[in-house]
């Protein structure tokens, strides 16, 4: 019998309150992965969501730029619509490798998510659209047969959502929610782990006709030969009143940016997280001290010197929180899909991917991390405990 | 000088509070021989229990001198005293304290740890046969008698091989049978392993049966009695 056994025998003797500060801990630990994974993962999602975009620089219409941005990422319309000629005005421009034309609109659709009404993203697109985009690839069917035709390609997991619900496929007609025109699917493109996947894409000159704004554009996707050309670019589009340039490098940044102020607020409820499981974790082992006084004292009498008691009490702070870093991170490696969603629910824009990384050196990190703070919380307690006199506990039987 | 075991001289113990002062032991004068089997006896009050808690290294006298095995434990720290306490001296008490978490055998195994000794030795379970427990060794306290206790209680005091067994009251909550077994044991110890044993007690028959009886009083040694056997 060592210590360690002797310490473990002790914790079992209040097993619910072993438990219940073993899971403190646990809860704490937990929190602590779940947004350290999470702060790692959506920084890895975001940048291989932008990368998958093909472009490095957008030019929509003047406004917010991180509005726009954030919502030609997400699928949805641009704010203001820009005139077709600025395209045509800009394709010859000397530092473009590819450039392609979008249209986006957002269609309200009453029987999405089984009649509960959603949105719809159709995006109006030219063949440039594929080159721009080196990750997209048809999947089945064939891209459309004329500029204008009424046909449709759908992103992957729209299709599966339209196989499921209407048993239709590439040959079949659908229509769009409030408006006459049938669409031939003609198409179907393979996954990108984009939100992309749950978009229609229509022949641009087809989307402007359907949704009455021939000529527009909602943006422009651009990549240029050289990306340290940006700023020579940017700067002959400066004159044209009506549009604003936008790098993704810069979005990119502007999300984390925003991105990092939540962080900082959650990271404090983390910390509070921790410093009550350390509370919890001193007051556990403090009220098992007192209780066990008389204990101590025998154990003192009997031979235990203050290095020996306070060996004792320290290891039984170091198993409640090495058992609590454990159980937190099966908790936080299990429960990581359930926090991933609420992230999802509640953060304005979620990349495409998994937003939550937990790596073996993280769980490393939280793991090491609870046993220093394991380490320091035991120190009172057992302190306390070595400073203890046995002859008060064998006073007391006279 | 090396066959004492103990020696007090002028061996004194105030306890003092913030409203009182109790002098405990009033320089008293003692020597014991090593496999000496003493009893220390007297009234509630006398003494008694403050003089094993010195010689015992529980705690430290106010003033004179006190020689135990040829330490000095009036100058020795804490950590020194532990060490003292843990290989020379076995402790007895009447309450018997024995630790509710763990059983018979483990009770027994307690001391090793604090000695360091970890090897895999078989004297704890052999110690446990020795005072008739041999079928008791994975019985938590609470599953035990009275007598058992304190015959688990002695077994443990012995494990480290102690050279000084002190015993406090370790009759007070034993039936009057137990209590005559519990003294046969110290006598076949004494005899067999030379061990020093100085028992403390209420009980004027079983003092009887031991080699001599200090009679304490007040914190003063009234009578030294050697018993002729």
């Amino acid at each position: 019998m060592k210590f360690f056994i002797l310490a473990y025998k002790n914790l079992r003797r209040r097993k619910f309150r072993s438990f219940l500060t073993i899971g403190g801990v646990a809860v704490a630990v937990a929190v602590l992965v779940c947004l350290l994974g999470f702060n790692a993962g959506y920084q890895e999602a975001l940048t291989s969501d932008i990368d998958k975009m093909g472009y490095q620089v957008l030019v929509t219409a003047k406004g917010c730029p991180y509005e726009a941005a954030t919502r030609v990422l997400s699928g949805e319309a641009g704010l203001k619509f820009i005139d077709e000629d600025i395209y045509k005005q800009i394709i010859s421009d000397p530092d473009i490798d590819k450039i392609t034309p979008l249209l986006t609109q957002v269609v309200y659709d009453p029987e999405k998510s089984d009649g509960k009404g959603g949105f719809d993203s159709y995006s109006g697109i030219e063949r440039s659209y594929m080159e721009l985009k080196p990750n997209v690839q048809l999947k089945s069917g064939e891209w459309f047969s004329s500029d204008d035709a009424n046909e449709v390609i759908l992103g992957y997991d729209q299709a599966e959502s339209i196989q499921k619900k209407l048993q239709k496929t590439v040959g079949d007609k659908i229509s769009i929610p409030g408006e006459d025109t049938n669409l031939v699917i003609v198409g179907i493109f393979e996954k990108t782990a984009s939100l992309e996947d749950g978009d229609f894409f229509l022949p641009l000159k087809t989307a402007q006709r359907i949704f009455e704004i021939e000529g527009k554009l909602t943006s422009i996707g651009i990549k240029l030969k050289q990306i340290d050309r940006l700023s020579a670019f940017e700067e002959r589009l400066y004159p044209i009143a009506s549009i604003q340039v936008i790098s993704m490098s810069q979005v990119k940044g502007t999300i984390l940016n925003l991105v990092s102020s939540a962080k900082i607020l959650i990271m404090s409820v983390a910390f509070i997280a921790i410093f009550v499981a350390i509370i919890g974790v001193i007051n556990t082992i403090l009220m098992s001290v007192f209780e066990r006084t008389q204990e101590i004292g025998i154990m003192k009498a009997i031979g235990a010197s203050k290095l020996d008691i306070f060996k004792l009490i320290w290891i039984e702070t170091l198993i409640i929180c090495t058992l609590g870093g454990f159980f937190g991170s099966i908790v936080a490696i299990l429960g990581g899909n359930f926090t991933e969603l609420l992230v999802r629910k509640v953060m304005p824009y979620a990349p495409g991917g998994k937003l939550l990384l937990i790596t073996p050196e993280l769980l490393l990190f939280s793991f090491l991390g609870v046993i220093i703070i394991g380490i320091i919380s035991g120190l009172y307690p057992a302190f306390r405990a070595a400073s203890m006199r046995p002859i008060e506990v064998i006073r007391s039987g006279e | 000088m090396k066959d004492f075991a103990i020696r007090a001289h002028k061996l004194k113990k105030i306890y003092s509070s913030e409203f009182e002062k109790i002098v405990a032991l009033k320089e008293i004068d003692v020597e014991i021989k090593k496999g000496e089997f003493v009893t220390i006896m007297g009234p509630s009050g006398a003494g008694k229990t403050t003089f094993l808690n010195l010689v015992g290294c529980l705690d430290k006298p106010t003033s004179g001198r006190l020689d135990l095995l040829g330490y000095n434990p009036i100058e020795l720290n804490e950590g020194k005293l532990s060490r003292i306490r843990v290989d020379k001296i076995g402790f007895v008490f009447e309450e018997f304290f024995l630790i509710s978490s763990l059983n018979a055998l483990e009770n027994v195994q307690l001391p090793l740890i604090f000695a360091r000794n970890y090897k895999n030795n078989n004297r704890p379970s052999t110690l446990l046969k020795r005072v008739g427990l041999d079928h008791r060794l994975t019985h938590f306290p609470n599953e035990l008698s009275g007598g058992e206790l304190q015959r688990v209680a002695v077994a443990r005091a012995l494990v480290n091989n102690p050279e000084i067994l002190l015993a406090d009251e370790p009759t007070g909550n034993l039936d009057t049978k137990n209590a005559r077994g519990l003294f046969d044991l110290f006598r076949e110890l004494n005899k067999e392993e030379g061990l020093t044993i100085v028992v403390a007690t209420h009980n004027n028959r079983l003092g009887h049966s031991t080699d001599r009886i200090i009679h304490l009083k007040d914190g003063k040694i009234e009578q030294d009695e050697r018993l002729v056997k």
